[in-house]
């Protein structure tokens, strides 16, 4: 079972983020962009993502990939804290990343969809 | 954008003293572009809420423990109200009728602790007393 839950997790240890929601997870694939503050990630966000986040699911998010430490606030520029992801978010993001490509895999195959 | 102000009020002070300047920039920013400042208000004051069961963890474990107690005691009411509420003649009836009325004669004169204890159960009650040959 652990070896299981290790596979599951990837080689680059626990899907911390499998309970972050997909904010945190926008906002993380957002900053691995390059940093950036709340205003600049909203709108690359849903760039990226059609997703519109809201101003108060925005910085719920980012306190809690704060406390996290996965991600660490700049000093203010000009009342603005822009935002950067850490070693440890960027390790994050690889192994929600990795754990989202095997549920796409699977998805596919058993949907006899191809393109694997 | 009073009302954005209100919801931000609603955040505690720490996190104010944080981020609220670049909040409230924020929001002007995203008013700019379009954004109705009700949504925006919302989205805050959800976010307020959030915030505020994250950064007050014992708190919220009182709350917790608190509706606990609140759903014990509102049941331990129910219970004492359902069973006040029990006629006494309907719970007088139950011994009587196990004991004097379906027991076969021949057991219950058999067995000396089941009549003393139809005794000991016996209510002072007038209804034990009508009916008894009807039913068996």
């Amino acid at each position: 079972m652990a070896l299981r839950e290790e596979e599951r997790d990837g080689a680059g240890g626990q899907d911390v983020l499998r309970r972050a929601g997909d904010a945190s997870v926008l906002i993380l694939t957002s900053l691995a962009g390059g940093s950036k503050h709340g205003y600049a990630l909203i709108k690359d966000i849903k760039a990226f993502a059609g997703v519109e986040l809201g101003p108060g699911t925005l910085y719920g998010a980012l306190d809690r990939l704060e406390r996290l430490d996965l991600i660490e606030a700049l000093p203010a520029e000009d009342r603005r804290h822009p935002y950067r992801i850490t070693p440890a978010g960027v390790t994050a993001l690889r192994a929600h990343l990795d754990s989202i490509e095997r549920v796409r895999v699977t998805g596919r195959l058993r949907l006899g969809l191809g393109g694997v | 954008m009073r009302l954005v102000q209100t919801s931000l009020r609603c955040y505690p002070q720490r996190w104010r003293s944080r981020h609220g300047e670049e909040a409230a920039e924020l929001a002007t920013l995203l008013m700019r572009d379009g954004t109705p400042a009700r949504s925006i208000a919302w989205s805050y004051l959800k976010g307020a809420a959030s915030t505020r069961l994250v950064l007050q963890p014992r708190r919220r474990l009182g709350a917790a423990l608190g509706a606990l107690l609140a759903a014990a005691c509102s049941l331990g009411v129910s219970l004492a109200l359902l069973s006040s509420s029990v006629p006494a003649s309907a719970a007088n009836h139950r011994p009587s009728h196990e004991g004097r009325h379906c027991v076969a004669r021949g057991t219950a004169r058999s067995s000396a602790s089941i009549s003393t204890r139809v005794t000991v159960k016996k209510p002072a009650s007038n209804s034990t007393g009508s009916g008894h040959g009807q039913h068996c």
